[in-house]
């Protein structure tokens, strides 16, 4: 009876397939050395309005006959091992967009391409300073920057007029308007969507109490949640996010706030970027419904000053080991130059600041980009060190610490052990 | 081994040569006489390169399918690889430290008594449930059997991630049904629960996925051992005044126990290594509180991009299964030997 020995080594081999459950899908683009080219162009969910992409691919492919661009679209959830994984392969895609956080992280590794030679091409004498640190890795370029964006309060008008409330300039004021479309709406009414793990918006928080996620200690970084100003911060958070019914254990994204939970209504406001407003638009005149929002900067500690937002945005990065790197930088210095940036400015209704200041969209009145470009001026970028983009892998250590405070643990107790991941994973080379 | 118990299962390697040996007529190439002399039995069977050639198909693609992935991934094991040295393809060789580091943190022991809890648990339930619905299958009239054997392989088929999905939003805090189920019921307290407050929570609710999705393939198993049990061994214990109880344990179980053994075994390494369904779940949260043994070595790995260290733990995965297992290959090694 060896055919039952033959069934267990079957059944060993079972076991074996244990440690095969990684993921090492093939992705990239094609490489054709002679013949038809494609440059393959990755870009974020919500970055690239699509006529506006659409226009700049036409106009390269005029350019260069023979010549394709391939434009993938990517979520940000889990991007970086996404990222990391394309970077290390023969062909990688050609040009990666990268948010502005990790890409010094991304620099580091030496999967990027350096750009410092091509600075004059890429027109970078009219790039917008504040973009450019997180581009920059000690003194080099490693990408152009793109666009920048920050979140703001969007609210439903009908929901404020029936409450009488009006846009809030003041923390205390926005609490009570809070307070007051809670009382008036008898539970009906969610006075803010805000999930317990909106980070973006913490860190604002602690930037208007004065504190920080994570500062340099010697030729080191260390955590600073524990710090008594960013406790102040997330005290602030939890006060915010208990007129909130949204769950305590998840981000914006999961359910998308923009098109999951806002377009089923019972949503007084929420905060959002100005792609996740336009989605949610679309979502609810999809259901042939209406949409009539407005926008307001999120409200700081006094009326002079909005609230510190955390200045997002992203970078246009060209992989190291691309085989069109020439075309590729060709495709960047078209797309992320002036006339495109322009237009992207343009598309986007001015959702998303240009990399060119020049290019700046002149925002109309009530209008989302208005509120944005208020904001514009207290944006702040989390630390730039080649270590942070580890700090924001899953399972984040900000995330987590934020649920277990507003599940109502010790905040103390509870940025201690975030400080101590923080701290381990920012130094990480 | 008895009679009934043939056909039982996915007793395939034990089906598959008999109709070989059935249907080759022919007498073998060698045509030697010993073979000739023989009146059952390998008759039909070739000899020569004829095997081999055919048995190298499967041992090729095992080799180069799983062999060479397991060579490499016990390498990378002893040595260092994170983003940065994944991008430049310089792994640095570190020995033992991976192992080192796993074998002192706490956090990898938590995950490892986890697992095993977490697979007991639901190779019991499954295995239970699964049997139970066998036997309703085997006592059912026509139609209700059709019915209920449609239902089995529909949920058998779902693919895993698509059923997750459904059960993500199924007990969603804010939009889920079963909160609302609860609510009508008049339940308390469901207004915004949430079913996945904790690590525990969350594994119950994939319990119930699994044993959802594993449960079919142990009922219709069960039922197609059970139509080799002959009537009248049950019309002879009826007779003898036995109850259904004492039947299934004293006529049933021993029957069918082969099949009782592999299943159970199969499930093991099914439930072990599940990935996706706790991944799809909720990425081994909150808190990291819902991860087994193949999720934590996903999220160190992928997530966090420390490969090597991946690799280690995927390691430890096997040699622990093996040890599992090794009860398991005993007991057919002993059969072996006693025939």
């Amino acid at each position: 009876m060896k055919r039952k020995l033959i069934a267990a080594i079957g059944v060993a081999g079972m076991m074996v397939s244990v440690a095969a459950c990684g993921s090492d899908s093939k992705s990239g683009g094609d490489t054709k050395t002679d013949g038809p080219k494609t440059v393959t162009v990755w870009v974020m969910d919500g970055s690239a309005p699509e006529p506006w992409i659409q226009a700049v691919n036409k106009e390269f492919e005029a350019k260069h006959k023979d010549v394709k661009v391939d434009v993938k679209i990517q979520k940000w959830d889990g991007i970086q091992e996404k990222v990391t994984t394309a970077l290390s392969e023969d062909t990688p895609p050609d040009v990666i967009e990268l948010g502005n956080t990790q890409t010094a992280g991304y620099a580091a590794t030496g999967g990027l391409a350096e750009l410092t030679e091509d600075k004059a091409k890429l027109g970078a004498d009219g790039w917008n300073k504040g973009m450019l640190p997180s581009a920059e890795l000690d003194g080099k370029l490693y990408a152009a920057p793109w666009w920048a964006a920050n979140r703001v309060v969007v609210y439903d008008k009908k929901a404020f007029k029936d409450a009488g409330v009006t846009p809030p300039k003041t923390r205390d004021e926005w609490i009570a308007g809070l307070e007051k479309i809670k009382s008036t709406s008898k539970g009906k009414t969610q006075p803010l969507y805000l999930p317990g793990q909106s980070w973006y918006v913490l860190a604002g928080f602690i930037w208007d109490e004065g504190g920080d996620l994570a500062v340099k200690d010697g030729d080191n970084w260390k955590g600073t949640l524990a710090d008594p100003k960013s406790i102040e911060g997330m005290n602030f958070y939890k006060k915010l996010q208990s007129y909130s019914t949204a769950p305590k254990d998840k981000d914006e994204a999961t359910p998308q706030q923009s098109t999951d939970v806002v377009p089923k209504g019972g949503i007084a406001s929420w905060i959002g970027l100005g792609w996740e407003a336009g989605g949610a638009i679309k979502a609810i005149e999809d259901a042939k419904g209406k949409a009539d929002f407005g926008y307001f900067p999120i409200p700081g500690k006094t009326a002079d000053k909005p609230g510190s937002v955390f200045f997002g945005g992203s970078n246009l990065a060209i992989a190291e080991r691309s085989k069109n790197k020439d075309l590729a930088k060709e495709w960047l210095a078209l797309a992320a130059g002036k006339d495109q940036m322009a237009k992207y400015a343009q598309a986007t209704e001015g959702a998303a600041l240009p990399n060119h200041d020049s290019a700046a969209f002149k925002a109309p009145a009530g209008t989302f980009a208005e509120a944005m470009g208020q904001a514009a001026s207290v944006g702040k970028l989390t630390p730039i060190t080649e270590g942070w983009a580890n700090v924001e892998t899953n399972p984040n250590p900000i995330k987590e610490y934020m649920t277990k405070v507003l599940k109502g643990q010790d905040p103390k107790a509870a940025a201690e052990a975030a400080d101590k991941e923080i701290t381990e994973r920012i130094n990480k080379k | 081994m008895t009679v009934h118990s043939q056909g039982v299962v996915t007793s395939v390697p034990e089906d598959a040569p008999r109709k070989s040996a059935g249907e080759s007529q022919t007498p073998p190439p060698s045509g030697s006489k010993e073979v000739l002399q023989r009146p059952r039995g390998r008759r039909g069977l070739p000899t020569g390169l004829l095997p081999y050639l055919l048995v190298a198909p499967a041992v090729i693609s095992l080799v180069v399918l799983l062999g060479y992935p397991l060579i490499r991934n016990v390498i990378l094991s002893f040595q260092q690889v994170n983003k940065r040295e994944l991008i430049t393809r310089k792994p640095e060789w570190i020995g033992v430290d991976n192992y080192k580091e796993l074998l002192g943190s706490s956090d990898f022991w938590t995950v490892v008594v986890r697992s095993f809890v977490f697979t007991a648990v639901n190779v019991l339930v499954i295995m239970l449930i699964g049997t139970l619905i066998g036997i309703l299958l085997n006592n059912l009239g026509k139609k209700m059997r059709l019915v209920l054997s449609l239902a089995l392989v529909m949920a058998w088929a779902m693919p895993i991630v698509a059923s997750v999905t459904v059960f993500k939003w199924l007990f969603d805090e804010q939009f889920g049904v079963a909160n609302w189920v609860m609510r009508s019921l008049g339940f308390a307290g469901y207004e915004q629960h949430n079913w996945f407050e904790t690590g525990t929570s969350t594994l119950v609710i994939i319990t119930v996925l699994i044993a959802w999705g594993s449960i079919p393939f142990v009922a219709l198993n069960m039922y197609a051992g059970l139509t080799t049990v002959g009537t009248e061994l049950y019309e002879a214990a009826r007779m003898d005044g036995a109850s259904g109880w004492r039947i299934f344990w004293a006529v049933v179980f021993p029957i069918m126990k082969p099949f009782f053994l592999v299943t159970t075994f199969l499930e093991v390494i099914w439930v072990f290594k599940a990935f996706a369904q706790v991944y799809a779940m909720n990425a081994g949260g909150p808190d990291r509180g819902s991860e087994t043994l193949p999720v934590f070595a996903f999220v160190e790995g992928s997530g966090q991009q420390h490969y090597g260290m991946a690799a280690a733990i995927s390691v430890l995965t096997i040699v622990m299964l093996i040890a599992v297992m090794s009860f398991y290959f005993r007991l057919i090694l002993k059969q072996e030997e006693e025939q």
